[in-house]
């Protein structure tokens, strides 16, 4: 069989919604009960041991528990939701045959769209988040990845497909406007902007604390940039429309630079290449506002496609590496700090580690994903399972992927890795001995080595999870592929290229995201204003979104707590907040198909999320310790010897109270819209109107 | 294996927007050229980049 552009439009068996796919061999049904009985017991006994284990326990046990589970959700669970509560119809023509135009709209094969969904849906947060919430221990974030994918993100993100697919393949915005009602709309846009800015301030505190101080990580990414303009420019004028061939060359090319990072960091120019955290932070501010002006072919756009390829290839090693190293884990089922006292970012267990691992269990920004490009690709509605409900368990075991990385290094080294000064000690004997005292030995002597180990002058305080993700990615790579202390090295660097690259290509397409969105909401006031090819207005908008992220990212780096304790925990709320959002939309479209007696599917995630974002972002806000309230940190801050960072530091604390505020207003309006919605329809006070669009039998052939 | 690594190719092409310009060409039923492929770069990337990519 080959996959020529042609073959990827066939599509569409005509065949009615009810019963299996047709296949040319099909297991016999007790057959089928019996193995799926042993699926559930081996998944059972899998979470068994890892509940028991304690420090014993090989991460094998938690890839097995994990693939049981996603098997035993997409089989019954995914099945129910497209028989029963969607009734995905095979013979209903979706938006990519009725509206095919040969750019957006496309019918292609349901393995390529998977593809495409799963490499938009893919970014930095399943493997930094996991690795944060690790300060929890294994247990807490292994559970929460596996249940809330299952019941929550694959549901909203299959939902919200469905959704799409059945009104023309609109956006989130529009649906959630045209379904709950203007001030939905309008709420759900200002929620998405805001989120943008809070995301790129994270992102870049991730690739900031991975590169301060490291002169072979920084020279690294900096030389991807001309990489990405050689490449612009070969694709441009050299060989037009070789984009596989011209990501070769770039990745061989960006490979040779981590190489060429090795030899400026032994040489005389490595302080042309060390820098702080304020010096990279505002390389990155002005990197994101010139990579938001340039020309796309220029940077972005080649940037982008090395990107995405390096994302999958890696992702793709991490997998096979963790199954067939299975690694030890290191890391307690619990520590000592559920009790919301840990270095990493302060809060209890719930609702913080709910919060800090959003992509990988429940992600918001999958639904500007889901009713984005993936349903303009679609042909068939019944693909929908496998690319809305599949790709994100994908993601989910990406996610535990990380996890096992991160928890198989000692904990002591993990500890040390991610702690910052303000909380262990600004010195690396100061910093061992309060995290041994902790009861996780680690010494400096340990730590030097391993510093020495991956080629850096000092692992300490690398806060963001990137440098300790990089560290259990790197030790697992180099067991895979047996080699000396080089190749652990070379695997720590690779590992902080991919994190760094594909991070940096997140902030400069955001940037220009929030560029748009910015554009047509000034230019509803101020028509010029929304013209994306007027320069002035182009740049403006650019100047504002950069200098908008671009403030929470300093006053991340400056941070004595690290900046990661503040922003994650709102990257979190702001993420869990967008899915609440979502989820509003999906219930309010199942109540108006009358599938009310299934609201539950919806409304289950809907009310747990609620409930964690609500209790946390009031924590974040309102609680009396200054670790974890904003405003006690101000007070405290206020209460303390002023200088002139302290302003600064109380303005910032100030703001990031209002930030979350204003987050939990924003959901609070949309959450009683809908409310409102539902009971007027269910009370029978309020029309259903419902903005799917009517049945139009598919003409596509089917798929041989 | 074959089929195999001919999806891998198809994905990729598909990631790397090759398979687009080739619907591209078919729509607009026009031939390869370097100016062909500037005119689909411009149009095809000015609309990827009001989506945002994934946290």
């Amino acid at each position: 069989m080959s996959y020529t552009p042609t073959d990827l439009r066939r599509s569409a068996p005509v065949a009615d919604s009810g019963g299996p796919p047709p296949s040319r061999w099909r297991i016999p049904r007790a057959v089928g009960w019996v193995l799926w009985a042993a699926i559930s017991v081996l998944g059972a006994y899998s979470v068994w041991v890892l509940t028991e284990g304690g420090k014993t326990v090989n991460s094998m046990w938690m890839v097995v528990a994990s693939v049981c589970i996603y098997l035993i959700g997409y089989r019954f669970y995914a099945s129910f939701l497209a028989a029963k509560v969607m009734a995905l119809d095979n013979r209903r023509a979706t938006p990519a045959e009725r509206l095919r135009d040969g750019h957006d709209f496309e019918p292609t094969n349901k393995w390529i769209v998977f593809g495409q969904h799963f490499a938009a849906i893919a970014g930095p947060g399943p493997l930094v988040g996991p690795t944060l919430a690790a300060q929890f221990g294994y247990l807490p974030g292994a559970l929460w990845i596996m249940v809330g994918a299952v019941l929550g993100g694959a549901v909203q993100d299959f939902v919200i497909l469905f959704c799409s697919l059945r009104r023309d393949g609109k956006s989130l915005g529009q649906m959630a406007r045209e379904e709950i009602g203007k001030v939905g709309g309008f709420v759900a846009l200002i929620t998405v902007m805001l989120m943008m800015i809070i995301i790129l301030a994270v992102v870049g505190l991730v690739v900031v604390n991975a590169l301060k101080g490291s002169p072979w990580g920084t020279f690294t990414i900096f030389a991807t940039m001309p990489i990405a303009i050689i490449m612009g420019l070969y694709l441009r004028y050299a060989r037009p429309g070789k984009v596989l061939e011209c990501s070769a060359i770039g990745f061989v090319l960006a490979l040779a630079a981590i190489f060429g990072g090795q030899a400026i960091a032994t040489s005389s120019y490595a302080p042309w290449f060390t820098y702080s955290g304020v010096a990279l932070a505002v390389a990155l501010i002005v990197y994101g506002f010139l990579a938001s002006a340039l020309p796309m072919w220029l940077l972005l756009a080649p940037r982008g496609y090395l990107s995405t390829f390096i994302k999958l290839g890696v992702v793709l090693l991490l997998g096979v590496g963790v199954i067939v190293v299975h690694p030890q884990m290191q890391m307690p089922a619990f520590t000592r700090f559920v009790d919301g006292t840990g270095p990493i970012f302060a809060g209890k267990i719930f609702p913080f580690c709910f919060i800090t691992i959003a992509c990988g269990a429940v992600s918001g920004f999958h639904s500007l994903i889901s009713s984005g490009t993936t349903p303009k690709l679609m042909a068939r509605e019944r693909d929908a399972t496998a690319t809305g409900y599949g790709s994100m368990l994908l993601e989910s075991f990406v996610a535990i992927m990380a996890l096992i990385a991160a928890c198989s290094l000692p904990t002591g080294v993990f500890f040390a890795v991610n702690s910052p000064a303000g909380v262990v000690g600004a010195t690396p004997a100061a910093a061992t001995a309060t995290i041994s005292n902790w009861g996780f030995p680690v010494d400096a002597a340990q730590m030097q080595t391993l510093a020495d180990g991956v080629g850096e002058k000092t692992l300490f305080y690398r806060t963001g999870g990137a440098p300790s993700l990089a560290l259990g990615m790197a030790q697992i790579f180099s067991s895979f592929i047996r080699g000396n202390q080089a190749v652990l090295a070379f695997w720590y660097h690779f590992a902080i290229m991919f994190e760094a690259l594909f991070i940096l290509t997140i902030m400069d397409t955001g940037t220009r995201v929030g560029r748009f969105m910015l554009q047509d909401l000034l230019g509803s006031v101020w028509p010029k204003l929304g013209h994306t090819n007027w320069k002035p207005g182009m740049l403006g908008t650019s100047a504002v979104v950069v200098a908008a992220w671009g403030y929470f990212l300093y006053q991340g780096v400056v941070d004595p707590l690290g900046g990661i304790n503040s922003l994650w925990p709102l990257f979190g709320i702001a993420n869990q907040l967008l899915a609440a959002v979502a989820l509003c939309v999906a219930t309010t479209v199942l109540v108006k198909m009358y599938r009310a007696r299934y609201m539950w599917i919806t409304c289950v995630p809907l009310a747990w999320l609620t409930v964690v974002c609500f209790t946390a972002g009031w924590q974040k806000i309102f609680d009396s310790a200054p670790a974890l309230g904003f405003l006690a940190q101000a007070d405290a801050l206020s209460k303390g010897p002023q200088t002139s960072a302290t302003a600064a530091l109380i303005f910032n604390a100030r703001l990031d109270a209002g930030v979350t505020a204003v987050f939990m207003i924003l959901v609070a309006i949309i959450l009683v819209d809908s409310i409102r919605v539902w009971t007027g329809i269910l009370s029978g006070n309020r029309k259903a109107t419902s903005t799917e669009t009517p049945f139009v039998l598919t003409r596509l052939p089917e798929e041989a | 294996m074959r089929n195999f690594f001919r999806f891998v190719m198809a994905l990729l092409r598909e990631l790397g927007d090759e398979n687009a310009y080739q619907r591209h060409l078919a729509a607009h039923g026009v031939l390869h050229s370097p100016a062909e492929w500037r005119r689909f770069c411009d149009a095809h990337w000015l609309a990827q980049s009001r989506r945002g990519r994934c946290c």
